[in-house]
């Protein structure tokens, strides 16, 4: 790293960029505070206070990813990846899914996954993939620049898609890929050898790690990244179970936006700030009886990815019948893991955290946890995401479904979409079945 | 003229296994240690779709974006089709699998006990080790169901018994072009592997060969099926274009490259195209030519055989890798293109296509794609993409 | 005085089906075109008896029941010859028909889009005229002349009008969902709210362009771009394709007849 160039990264990232950032932070801040925003609407709450910040904070985490190739080591990861490792050595971490949800969210994933489309990448592969491997051929991306790897990391405790995408990106980059292989778990106990397995992986990523950051890792840094990692999720999954109030004072909508930090910069001392000031601000709407749909009357929970392009349309359908998304299984799993981080032990409980996530755990466990989140959350319903591109997180849906309404009399419904790719969505057909389902809710 | 040996049919087979006293394990793909089960007098038979069942049983469990093998196996489990099996294994080759592994365990409740198999995706020293500690696991888990314990030596034995019925496998692979099969004669060998038990398919593999002349040699070492690591390399140089001049003069030569060759019509459309397959990328069967492996330790034996296997998708495998190897089998076999014939929805397979196609063609080999649903006879349009293709490759050939 | 015809070539499509004769020089001659008639056999006997009717001035003898058939199209299977004829029929892929159909029109390689009522095809063409990549898609309506019809029904405009309507659109909506079921309720949608049939029908067009395109792309563009297919003859077609590949779109002079005329040169060749 040459000085010309470190000075290049710090001008734009920390005197520029963050000035300017800073600056658009106050100006949407006292907008929402005088009350000339936007926002209009007769059933839900107004924004959160907190907006602002956490948009400050992603988009100073993608200005410092723009700028990143000059001064540091840059890392792709996938969103279950043990990502403590390279964050102590220092990498700039990018998850190619956040980014293909941020593409999904302002509506450019489409045009951006024809760009692989085009290049030969069937339509029936993870609309995620997609959306990324059409970023780097053809450089499209609403976030600046995107900087080139010097390291991949996939973990497939998500599913075995990320490593199918992964090696395209290995070849594309020509760069290391380090595999975190974590066996599925059928049952309810990862067995031990498939625990020993994961363990030696971490291990054994030290030194390729190492060698890409030209470090050597600091077991202090790594301590103290998992204890800022357990200490943020620990903080989310408070926040979300104060959504067990009745009402609600947030959505699973508000959720699914302000869950960005947990995933693409856990282990960060800002993030840790952020959600407990976003805590704050929860206990506070729930001492001033705000809930985030006025009149709430249902209460649901969403199974799956979420809708990234339709996500206010959502919102708004089912405020409009006074129906809340008070939870969702996609969220909750950036929190239920937090008692498993044992900072002092990091790759020993590494290897169980990694090895546990909800999608990498059978369909039986998945019902299991929607029944737990009905009965802690006072759910009415459950809207389960059929989402074309996710089969980890869409196979036993259908059976998942059939008990929910057998045995527990719980009405559900099976929504079929995609979380990225706009044009599997067909509005007219969602909107009859969620009314059906409206109905059925009465 | 000789003619072939018979080969028994799946519930013949069955049938004179469980009369000997045996017991049958249902499997599903890709990957599994055969010897082991067979240690056991558990004849594994493997359960790749089939194409013709009542499709609706499925779907009641899984979206229509879910595979047809797997919808096919799920299927025909719920219409009685493994009712004469004993156990059913559910190896991990993809998501799809594992969701049906997972239905299977914590819905559907066969009769028969479900022992889910998670195949490691790299082929480093960790994932040797996994694997055969997973091996281990499976082997307690065979003992509880049968009451039998199989000593090292008896599972070394059986080890080597289904090692030669690999090297008996690969021999017809590379003698094609001496036998007096039509493709469709030639697979329903080859597939044979997939139920017969080992020894007898030795015998059928050897009978067979024994047609061509000069009569082969015993079993060849397996220099040419691979050696951990560095990647196999195919095809020892004296055994090319031996007798291949015999049947390439039949047809417009071509590789199939994809999970499995169903339905097996697909061998008589191509031949009636003029096509004929020299070679083959199947999950099902070319890439299955397991190599032996070196250990004494039968577990670490049986995760080197699989290990060491062809690239393949669903393992460890990079996309470079798969493209060295489909090159190298294009020069050796003389094909002049490759067809990539997949089921729809699979994501191993569609994810490495782009590139691997590109690599082809910078080297000069075309490839067209074509995706089935495993159910479906072969659709009109699915018969036009080949027979374009081999038009198209086939110019100036006849 | 009519050329003789030599050598005949039928297009047995799923939406027409295309008769074409030519002449010892491959010239194209005769050609006769009519709506598909599920039973095949009987269709291509008329034809041919047709055929017959109208060059026997000119041939002053049966010489056209001997001229070899070439069958090609989605139906090109179920063509026989009559009982008692001997020359043979064989069929061969659209694919391969229209390459060679279209070379011998323009005489030189590129790209090729054939955009039927139920399929489309993009075929790859070397300078010589060899067939070096092809890809079609022929197992959904989007990206052919079905969508169009499919989805623009509602709007009450009647087919041969489609292109006009669009290309006068001042403004251009678009639809978003490729699948034709699932587009139709979206246009159904749009109606409903006022929308103009106009920027309804260019949006529609817009689609249809975008999935060809999108075919064009994985084959890759080596210009020229040449169109072919009954769509074709809709206005709005080329002048969008154009638009967004930024090529000049060249059309030849019978664009549904490629595939019968390359049908009828390889007949040609047999003799």
């Amino acid at each position: 790293m040459s000085v010309t160039k470190a000075c290049a990264y710090h001008f734009n990232v920390n005197l520029m960029g963050r000035a300017f950032l800073r600056l658009q932070r106050w100006q949407a801040e006292r907008k929402a505070a005088t009350g000339a925003s936007r926002w209009k609407s007769d059933y839900l709450a107004p924004p959160l206070k907190i907006a602002p910040r956490t948009k400050e904070l992603v988009a100073r985490h993608w200005l410092q990813g723009r700028y990143a190739n000059l001064n540091r080591k840059v890392a792709w990861v996938t969103s279950g990846a043990p990502v403590e490792l390279l964050k102590a050595l220092d990498f700039y971490v990018l998850y190619p899914e956040n980014h293909a949800a941020i593409c999904g969210t302002a509506r450019v994933a489409v045009d951006i996954a024809a760009e692989a489309e085009n290049a030969g990448y069937s339509r029936d592969i993870c609309s995620y993939a997609r959306t990324d491997i059409g970023t780097v051929l053809s450089g499209k991306t609403p976030v600046g620049k995107l900087p080139k790897p010097d390291l991949l990391l996939a973990c497939t405790n998500i599913c075995q898609t990320v490593l199918q995408w992964y090696r395209v990106l290995a070849h594309h980059f020509n760069v290391p890929l380090i595999l975190i292989d974590t066996p599925f778990v059928y049952y309810g106990e990862a067995t031990d050898h498939a625990v020993e397995y994961v363990k030696r992986q971490l291990e054994e990523a030290i030194p390729v790690a190492e060698k890409v950051a030209d470090k050597r890792l600091d077991e202090r840094k790594l301590k103290q990244v998992a204890r800022l990692s357990k200490l943020a999720s620990e903080l989310w999954l408070e926040i979300m179970e104060r959504n067990q109030h009745q009402p609600a004072p947030i959505s699973a909508f508000d959720e699914f936006i302000q869950m960005a930090p947990i995933v693409e910069m856990r282990g960060d001392a800002a993030t840790v700030d952020l959600y407990a000031a976003l805590l704050k601000e929860v206990d506070e709407r729930i001492a001033r009886g705000i809930s985030t749909v006025k009149g709430e009357r249902k209460r649901l929970l969403w199974d799956n990815l979420p809708i990234w392009y339709r996500l206010r349309y959502l919102a708004e359908l089912l405020a409009e019948h006074g129906i809340a998304l008070v939870a969702s299984t996609y969220t909750n799993a950036w929190g239920e893991l937090a008692p498993l981080i044992d900072p002092e032990r990091p790759f020993e409980s590494a290897a169980r955290t990694y090895t546990y996530p909800i999608l990498n755990r059978g369909a039986g466990h998945k019902l299991a946890t929607i029944k737990h989140m009905i009965e802690a959350y006072h759910l009415d319903g459950v809207i389960l995401h059929s989402d074309r591109s996710c089969k980890p997180y869409s196979i036993g849906q259908i059976d998942q479904r059939d008990k929910l309404i057998r045995d527990c009399g719980v009405p559900a419904l099976l929504l079929e979409a995609d979380h990225n790719d706009a044009r599997v969505f067909a509005e007219e057909q969602v909107a009859h079945r969620l009314a059906a389902f409206v109905e059925m809710l009465e | 003229m000789q003619t072939p040996p018979a080969i028994p049919h799946r519930s013949e087979a069955i049938r004179a296994y469980q009369e000997r006293g045996g017991r049958i394990a249902a499997v599903l793909p890709i990957h599994y240690p055969r010897a082991l089960l067979r240690a056991f007098d558990l004849l594994p038979v493997e359960v790749w779709g089939p194409p013709q069942v009542d499709v609706s049983y499925g779907a009641a469990h899984l979206q229509p974006y879910v595979c047809s093998i797997v919808r096919n196996a799920l299927s025909f489990l719920q219409t009685g089709g493994l009712d004469v099996t004993d156990v059913i294994i559910v190896p991990h080759a993809c998501d799809s699998l594992q969701g049906l592994g997972s239905i299977l365990i914590d819905f559907v409740h066969p009769n028969q006990p479900v022992i889910p198999l998670y195949l490691p995706r790299g082929r480093r020293a960790s994932d040797t080790q996994f694997l055969a500690a997973e091996f281990r696991s499976l082997h307690r888990r065979l003992e509880e169901i049968t009451n039998r314990s199989p000593s090292n030596a008896e599972l070394m034995t059986s080890i080597r018994r289904e090692e030669t019925a690999d090297e008996w496998l690969a021999q017809l692979h590379q003698r094609r072009g001496q036998l007096p099969l039509t493709d469709v004669q030639l697979y329903r060998l080859i597939r044979a592997r997939e139920y017969l038990p080992a020894e007898i398919f030795s015998e059928s593999a050897r009978a067979t060969l024994a047609l061509t002349s000069p009569p082969p040699p015993g079993p060849v070492r397996s220099s040419f099926l691979g050696n951990g690591g560095s990647g196999p390399t195919l095809w020892p140089p004296s055994l090319v274009g031996e007798g291949l001049g015999e049947r390439w003069h039949k047809g417009i030569p071509i590789i199939l490259s994809g999970i499995v060759p169903e339905p097996m019509s697909l061998f008589e459309s191509v031949a009636e195209m003029g096509g004929l397959v020299v070679a083959d990328d199947f999950a099902c069967c070319g890439r299955r030519l397991y190599p032996r492996g070196s250990s004494d330790d039968p577990f670490q034996h049986l995760a080197e055989n699989i290990l060491n296997a062809p690239p393949d998708s669903t393992r460890g495998h990079s996309i470079q890798e798969r493209l060295d190897h489909l090159i190298r089998l294009t020069r050796t076999s003389g094909a002049k293109g490759i067809v990539f014939y997949d089921v729809k929805f699979c994501e191993p397979e569609l994810f490495d296509l782009p590139i691997l196609r590109k690599g082809l063609q910078a080297a000069g080999i075309p490839s067209a794609t074509v995706e089935v649903d495993i159910g479906d006879l072969l659709s009109h349009q699915t018969l036009t993409r080949l027979e374009a293709f081999l038009e198209m490759i086939g110019h100036g050939w006849r | 005085m009519m050329k003789e015809v030599r050598a005949l070539g039928v297009d047995v499509g799923s939406t027409t089906v295309k008769m074409v004769g030519v002449d010892a020089e491959g010239n194209l001659v005769w050609h006769f075109l009519e709506q598909a008639d599920p039973r095949v056999e009987d269709q291509v006997e008329r034809f041919l008896a047709r055929a017959r009717h109208e060059t026997f001035e000119a041939s002053q003898t049966s010489k056209v029941w001997n001229a070899p058939l070439v069958a090609t199209g989605y139906g090109r299977k179920l063509v026989h010859w009559p009982e008692g004829h001997r020359p043979a029929t064989r069929s061969v892929t659209e694919i391969t028909c229209h390459a060679k159909g279209i070379y011998r029109e323009l005489a030189h390689g590129g790209t090729l889009v054939d955009i039927g009522g139920q399929d489309s095809k993009v075929i790859g063409i070397s300078p010589k005229g060899d067939v070096v990549d092809f890809t079609m898609n022929d197992k959904c309506a989007a990206g052919t002349g079905r969508f169009l019809e499919n989805t623009a029904h509602r709007l009450r405009v009647p087919l041969e009008q489609m292109g006009q309507v669009a290309l006068s659109a001042s403004e251009e909506v678009a639809i978003s969902s490729t699948c034709t079921v699932f587009a139709e309720s979206e246009v159904i949608s749009l109606i409903a709210h006022g929308v103009a049939v106009e920027a309804i029908l260019r949006g529609l067009h817009r689609s249809l362009v975008k999935r060809v395109v999108a075919m064009i792309r994985t084959v890759g563009l080596v210009p020229p771009l040449m169109l072919s297919g009954g769509v074709v003859q809709n206005p709005a077609v080329p002048r969008m394709l154009e638009d967004e590949t930024g090529e000049r779109v060249i059309v030849p002079r019978y664009p549904q007849l490629m595939g019968a005329y390359g049908a009828a040169l390889i007949a040609l060749d047999l003799r």
